[in-house]
């Protein structure tokens, strides 16, 4: 071959390796920024690496990710080569159907696949967790182990087997000392396949998944709605760990391959395995050893308790501190929505506590999933705002302890945004086209309805299809006309950032924003707006029935919920860490911030309210939005 | 070889629990309502009726589509290229380049589709390079442009890879050949070398075509809520909604669309019976 | 012949990673002429024909085909078409589209594409098969399509690597035929690479042997198979006695001491030369008609003649007692664990050369568990041998302490030689029993170690000579005693191909033209 110079394909080359390689390296470079920033580098620091190792969140999930992926492989990989072997000496006709079923997996959208092994978990009640996700694994991988072994068992002479055991070798010694050294290369790429889809999978995990058990990319996933630079830090550990993997695969063969002696060689085949081996337990070992250990001594020392809270919605320092006060161990579980904890809840998954809003506490109440709390264990009645007791859900605090309460309103950018437009208009800013392509819209049809709802004039839980039905084409025509960014938590970094205008937003976040930010403002419409309430409950499911009222404790007590308030910007139901988180003399965080007091004394502002009909319709009405959304773009 | 036979028994009733079990769930549960059991359940059709009595699902099953159709083509037009330069570069080259390809898909996914939000963002990188260049106030996250981009970069190694190996497979002398026959370069590429890779190229656009049409995390991150596909309608349903019936019916739906274009797909294969070289 | 020049290479060299594969290659080819390179695999004779073909390009050199010069053209512009080793059909097109492929690319109309491929199908006798899938026709079906692929395009020269190669012996020889027919046919120039000797004199007009990069001869069949120019060419092609030789003069060449007329000169006075004589050429008469004389070894039918194998300088040998004795193995004390060696003689210059390893070898010594059968090691020797002649005890025994003594005789053995054959031989009188005898595997070699038979050369000591062992008595039937054993070598030995008869062991004459010795020039390998 003449090797020309081929300007085009050279170019072309090093462009596509930079556009594969960019985003790794800019994620790289961010892991050290010293801001919170993804866009601006501030200054070198290695506090998202000390964030990370602290988060036990992030360490379990890299646990759990590489321990699936490895035993996965493991286990996919002898069943497989061995399945392999045993098909290709099977009848045509098994062979055949069992091929074609292989190929389902492979065929298959993941996400059907998905959604069939949570459905065979959830029919055979199979509690979902570490063990249902390495089986989905395992099940997914062996058919890509096949794909690759199958062909090199074919090609092998068939008299090989025959061979062996002809000169006096067992079935088992023809197996292992002359099939499998034949088709090595086979099963070293099917592992090899195995191992980068089982790292690399989301979807199925994401389904099958369950108990708090979270790999990588579920971390991500449910993690990635707000600015998290520990993101990066992780994944540039991820990084690492392939590099070096990577430089043991290759350097270390050739290594031994320089070693002057033949009889190396032979070792030279276990060696490999056994370095990567060494590191990964190494690796595992070291992770396990970051896990802290339990103090004995303690009251709840030995029990568990399983909390059941959205995203991103509780100061770091909390669990650990109650950790190390009760000795009881804490799985912390995030939801996307209340929807999606409904599901949960409804379908079996056991939790002590969960954080969920008023209108899904009314429903679990209502269906009968909740149990009553023991008042009498709840301590911290007295340091609670009034504002937070006796809600209209549980007027007689028989089955919740506030935990975040708040408003819903409109941030906007001071500097962009006039507030007698806003004063005019209320939440039909929305609809004005002078803010066109620079507003966003929640991501959920109760408060996106909310919003149109009020705007219109009617109450927020109308029962009423034709005012629906005219929510959904206020909320048709904003979209369609307004060019709007349908996000959900992208909103506060966004808003934080100055990038747009106008967006709904929950006064807690808003009050992060307007501390990030002194741009922004809060504005409550005087047509009224939704105020609500995250308050903890204990499901009929629950274990840890006495720990779980000694977190609620806990976590509201002053310097408990003072911490917490300051991390998480939403409005602590304690009086005093309200009062003092908002005042000047106190150099309260949120000295000056309107949004950090919901307001409370509106006739307008309502509480949700559930409906089931109401909530399906709005539900379908609102993809409708989104799809119309997308139809418009 | 035949005492071996009993060794594939095991997996045939591992393969009947985790692939078949779970597949004829799906479609019981596409034809049965909420709150029917294995043991008791009537048989509707409702959930498909509602599928294909709106055009707005019709449509995300559309609009799905054909992003997975634009972003197959871009994959096919940017991995032919670049799988031909590797194919043709010498062995030590060769082998390194595959391996840079490779890499980044050891790499999660999600992670790398995470890092496009802070390059897309506004203010990101890229915007301040069209900054630079004048052109102010281009919002890419969130946008078409970004899903598309999103899906080429995870999947397009995959198209590489497959294209590249159906290269490498190839006798050097049918090229000869070729070339003995009077057939220029540019010929050769057209009447040789692209009908015989067409075999990695199937396989490239099945390992693209595939993931991307059922992709719901990578419109989620990098398109927004607006940006609504039929694994975003499906996830919604199982997740949110809590609509576990209609969701495998669209399942079933998007099972079927796949293998009816799989089958179209073989059919166009062996039509081109390209590949003997594999027997 | 008045033929025209077609291709010129000159002074072509190719090196692959600083290995030299072409060492400045010139050679002709005419028009019209089926043209062989011959030669081993690795001589370069494929490489030769890529960059004709233009698939490699020579380091230097230059290639002149027509008149214009090549080298530098893409194999697309060459005015010569190829049949690949393996026949590189295109696996996605038809047998037809596979033969039209060239013609489409020159953009011929339909019709005249279809009359000459079917020309083609025809000339190959491949009708009917116009649609049928490359890949399903057999190895001789693909080789006529190829070969019709190429020779659709009328190419001035057709290059053909190896064609034949893959197809089995029958097919071959058919082919064979084939190809010179369609040569003659289409009348063009074919350059055919092959390391197969016979299918090169079989088909061609000229060959053009080559190795180790570098051409050996140019020259019709006859003259390459008659006028070898070196060792090389002769052992390559056909069969040959190639014997040392001195040139005295011109036209007198001696071997084994006998001056013979001859045709060649040219050559420096005493020069040492090789010398070829076919078989084919000897012939067998009475004793007193021979110019040499000797001993029929071997007859062997082969067909058309006979095979016969002449010796006209004998052999060496040398006749040894075979002691046969009973076993007297030594058992341990407690009876589980044995020991055996036997006497043996050793020479007397031999002595000093003696230690353990070479002790227990030519004793034959073992130890071995009863209980398993597994091999003890023999952990020391007891042993004083002067270099004088006499009988000297050794005693063998294990870590165990079980112990064995045996005999070691120091003779003065003398040895044979045989200075018309240039080489010397010697061996020993030896013991053994009747179990080793039985129980050995390759009985012949076990004897030259227990006799410690050797030969060599007289010119070269260091220089050993083969040895054949030669005894009467059945192994299995073995029983104690004496035996006699011969070793021995062959002498000069003479292959003849004749159609008369000879009995082995017959003393004949051996006679040839003087044009049937053909003298070559040393080659240093």
């Amino acid at each position: 071959m003449k090797k020309s110079s081929r300007p085009f394909g050279k170019i072309l080359m090093i462009l596509a390796i930079v556009f594969f390689y960019l985003p790794i390296l800019y994620m790289i470079i961010f892991s050290f920024n010293e801001g919170k920033s993804l866009t601006t580098f501030t200054g070198f620091s290695l506090r998202w690496y000390q964030h990370m190792l602290e988060s036990r969140d992030m360490m379990s999930a890299l646990y759990t990710t590489f321990t699936v992926a490895i035993l996965a492989t493991l286990i996919s990989t002898v069943v497989g080569t061995i399945a392999a072997i045993g098909l290709s000496s099977s009848k045509k006709l098994v062979r055949d159907v069992v091929e074609q079923v292989n190929n389902f997996p492979i065929m298959n959208p993941d996400i059907v696949t998905a959604i069939g092994f949570m459905l065979l978990f959830i029919t055979f009640k199979v509690e979902r967790g570490y063990v249902t996700m390495l089986l989905a694994h395992i099940a997914f991988c062996i058919p890509y182990v096949m794909l690759s072994v199958m062909p090199k068992v074919r090609s092998l002479d068939p008299n090989l087997a025959d061979a062996a055991m002809d000169l006096g070798a067992t079935p088992w010694v023809a197996l292992t000392k002359v099939i499998v050294p034949q088709i090595t290369p086979g099963i070293f790429s099917g592992a090899l396949i195995a191992f980068t889809m089982s790292v690399d999978d989301f979807i199925i995990s994401y389904f099958v998944t369950g108990g708090g058990v979270k790999n990588l990319s579920i971390m991500v996933y449910t993690m990635s709605k707000r600015v998290n630079p520990s993101i990066n830090a992780v994944s540039t550990l991820v990084v690492v760990i392939i590099t070096v993997a990577l430089v043991i695969i290759n350097v270390v063969p050739a290594i031994a391959a320089k070693r002057p002696k033949k009889a190396e060689m032979g070792k030279r085949k276990i060696a490999i395995p056994c370095t990567i081996g060494a590191v990964v337990v190494a690796g595992i070992i070291a992770i396990f050893a970051l896990k802290p250990e339990v103090n004995s001594d303690l009251p709840y020392s030995g029990q568990t308790l399983y909390i059941y809270l959205p995203g991103e919605y509780m100061g770091e320092e909390i669990v650990p501190l109650f950790e190390e006060q009760t000795g009881a161990t804490v799985i912390v579980e995030n939801f996307d929505s209340n929807e999606q904890a409904y599901i949960k809840v409804t379908n079996g998954e056991s939790y002590d506590i969960i954080i969920p809003s008023d209108y899904m506490i009314q429903r679990l109440m209502e269906e009968g999933y909740l149990q009553k709390i023991d008042k009498s264990l709840i301590t911290v009645w007295n340091e609670l705002d009034e504002a937070v007791l006796s809600p209209a859900f549980d007027p007689d605090n028989e089955y919740s302890v506030s935990y975040f309460w708040g408003t819903v309103g409109i941030v906007y950018d001071k500097t962009k945004v006039s507030e007698e437009d806003l004063k005019e208009q209320g939440f039909g800013i929305f609809l004005n086209e002078k803010y066109k392509g620079d507003i966003y819209v929640y991501d959920s049809e109760r408060d996106s309805f909310m919003m149109a709802l009020k705007d219109l004039g009617y109450s927020m839980n109308t029962e009423n299809e034709a005012e629906l039905q005219e929510a959904y084409e206020w909320l048709v025509q904003c979209v369609t006309t307004m060019d709007p960014e349908i996000v959900t938590d992208e909103i506060i970094d966004n808003m934080a950032q100055g990038r747009k205008a106008l967006g709904l937003c929950y006064s807690g976040d808003a009050t992060y924003i307007m501390s990030e930010n002194e741009n922004m403002g809060f504005y409550m419409p005087e047509e009224g707006t939704n105020r609500w309430y995250d308050s903890m409950v204990i499901p009929t499911t629950a274990e840890s029935y006495v720990l779980a009222h000694e977190f609620m404790n806990f976590v509201n007590s002053y310097d408990m919920a003072y911490a917490n308030s300051d991390w998480v910007g939403y409005t602590s139901p304690n009086l005093a860490v309200k009062e003092d988180l908002s005042s000047e003399e106190e150099e309260g965080s949120y000295a000056g911030i309107n949004a950090y007091i919901p307001r409370t004394d509106h006739p307008l502002d309502e509480v949700f309210v559930f409906n089931e009909e109401v909530k399906k319709l709005m539900g379908n009405l609102w993809s409708k939005v989104k799809i119309a959304a997308s139809n418009a773009k | 070889m035949k005492k071996f036979s009993q060794l594939a028994v095991p997996y045939i009733i591992w393969a009947a629990l985790m692939i078949v079990l779970p597949m004829l769930l799906i479609l019981m549960y596409s034809f049965t309502e909420h709150g029917n059991s294995i043991i008791s359940f009537a048989v509707t059709f409702d959930h498909y009726i509602k599928f294909f009595s709106d055009p707005d699902f019709l449509l995300v099953l559309w609009r799905s589509f054909t992003i997975a159709v634009k972003t197959t083509i871009i994959c096919l037009l940017l991995g032919y290229p670049l799988a031909y330069f590797i194919a043709r570069s010498a062995e030590k080259w060769q082998n390194i380049l595959v391996l840079c390809i490779t890499i980044p898909t050891w790499i999660n996914m999600l992670v790398r589709t995470y890092a496009w939000i802070g390059l897309l963002s506004d203010g990101g990188l890229f915007a301040q390079i069209l900054g630079f260049f004048g052109v102010e106030e281009v919002e890419i996250l969130y946008t078409e442009f970004a899903v598309l981009l999103g899906m080429v970069y995870n999947f397009l190694p995959f198209m590489i890879l497959q294209i590249n190996t159906s290269l490498c497979k190839m006798d050097q002398n049918l090229l000869n050949a070729s070339a003995d026959l009077g057939a220029t370069p540019f010929q050769t590429f057209w009447k040789v070398t692209f009908p015989l890779s067409l075999p990695g190229v199937i396989n490239g656009i099945t390992l693209v075509f595939l993931p991307a049409i059922s992709a719901f995390f990578i419109p989620k991150l990098l398109g927004g809520g607006q940006y609504f596909l039929i694994g975003n309608l499906i996830e919604n349903q199982f997740i949110t909604v809590g609509e576990w019936n209609f969701g495998s019916a669209i399942s079933m739906i998007m099972a079927a669309v796949m293998m009816l274009l799989m089958m179209l797909v073989k059919k166009l294969e062996v039509r081109n019976q390209g590949g003997k070289e594999d027997n | 012949m008045e033929r025209k020049k077609l291709i010129e290479f000159r002074n072509i060299t190719k090196s692959f990673d600083k290995q030299i594969t072409l060492k400045g290659i010139n050679l002709d080819i005419y028009e019209n002429e089926f043209v062989t390179l011959l030669g081993p695999s690795g001589c370069g004779k494929t490489t030769l024909l890529r960059i004709l073909g233009g698939f490699l390009e020579a380091d230097e050199g230059n290639i002149i085909f027509n008149g214009e010069e090549i080298s530098h053209k893409p194999a697309y512009e060459r005015e010569l078409n190829t049949v690949f080793q393996k026949y590189a059909l295109f696996p996605h097109l038809s047998v037809y589209e596979n033969i039209a492929f060239g013609l489409k690319l020159k953009k011929m109309s339909k019709d005249v594409i279809e009359q000459k491929v079917m020309k083609m199908l025809k000339l190959i006798g491949l009708e009917g098969y116009e649609n049928k899938n490359t890949t399903l026709l057999s190895g001789g079906q693909q080789q006529r399509v190829a070969i019709a692929r190429a020779l659709v395009n009328e190419p001035k020269v057709l290059l053909l690597d190896e064609p034949l190669a893959a197809l089995d012996l029958k097919l071959r020889k058919e082919m064979q035929y084939e190809l010179k027919r369609i040569q003659q046919e289409v009348g063009i120039t074919f350059i055919f690479v092959t390391h197969d000797q016979e299918e090169a004199l079989t088909m061609s007009d000229k060959i053009v042997v080559m190795n180790g990069g570098e051409i050996q001869q140019i020259g019709t069949p006859e003259d390459i198979y008659n006028e070898p120019a070196n060792r090389f060419v002769a052992n390559f092609i056909g069969e040959s006695n190639i014997l040392p030789a001195t040139m005295l003069d011109d036209y007198k060449v001696r071997f084994d001491d006998i001056t013979f007329d001859c045709v060649d000169y040219g050559f420096k006075k005493n020069e040492p030369v090789d010398v070829v004589i076919r078989p084919e050429d000897i012939d067998i008469v009475p004793v007193e008609k021979g110019k040499m004389t000797g001993e029929v070894l071997s007859t062997l039918f082969k067909g058309v003649h006979y095979e016969i194998m002449v010796e006209t300088v004998p052999g060496t040998s040398v006749t040894v007692d075979m002691r046969v004795i009973r076993t007297h193995e030594v058992t341990s004390e407690n009876g589980k664990e044995k020991i055996n060696a036997s006497n043996f003689y050793v020479d007397l210059e031999d002595v000093d050369k003696l230690d353990d390893k070479e002790i227990i070898a030519r004793s034959n010594a073992m130890a071995w568990s009863t209980e398993d059968d597994e091999y003890i090691s023999i952990a020391s020797i007891e042993y004083d041998i002067k270099p004088e002649l006499g009988s000297y005890p050794v005693v063998f025994s294990t870590a165990n302490g079980t112990a064995v003594e045996r005999t070691v005789f120091v003779v003065n053995q003398p040895f044979v030689k045989n200075e018309k054959a240039n080489e010397a031989i010697m061996a020993f009188n030896f013991f053994t029993t009747v179990d080793e005898i039985r129980e050995s595997q390759t009985l012949d070699v076990d004897i030259m170690t227990w006799a410690n038979a050797q030969g060599w050369k007289l010119s070269d000591e260091n220089q050993s000579i083969d040895i054949s062992v030669d005894y009467d008595f059945e192994p299995e039937n073995v029983k104690e005693g004496v035996y006699k054993i011969t070793f021995w070598t062959t002498g000069r030995e003479f292959k003849i191909h004749t159609t008369d008869y000879s009995e082995v062991g017959q003393e004949v004459g051996l006679t040839f033209f003087p044009e049937d010795i053909h003298v070559m020039s040393r080659m240093d390998f």
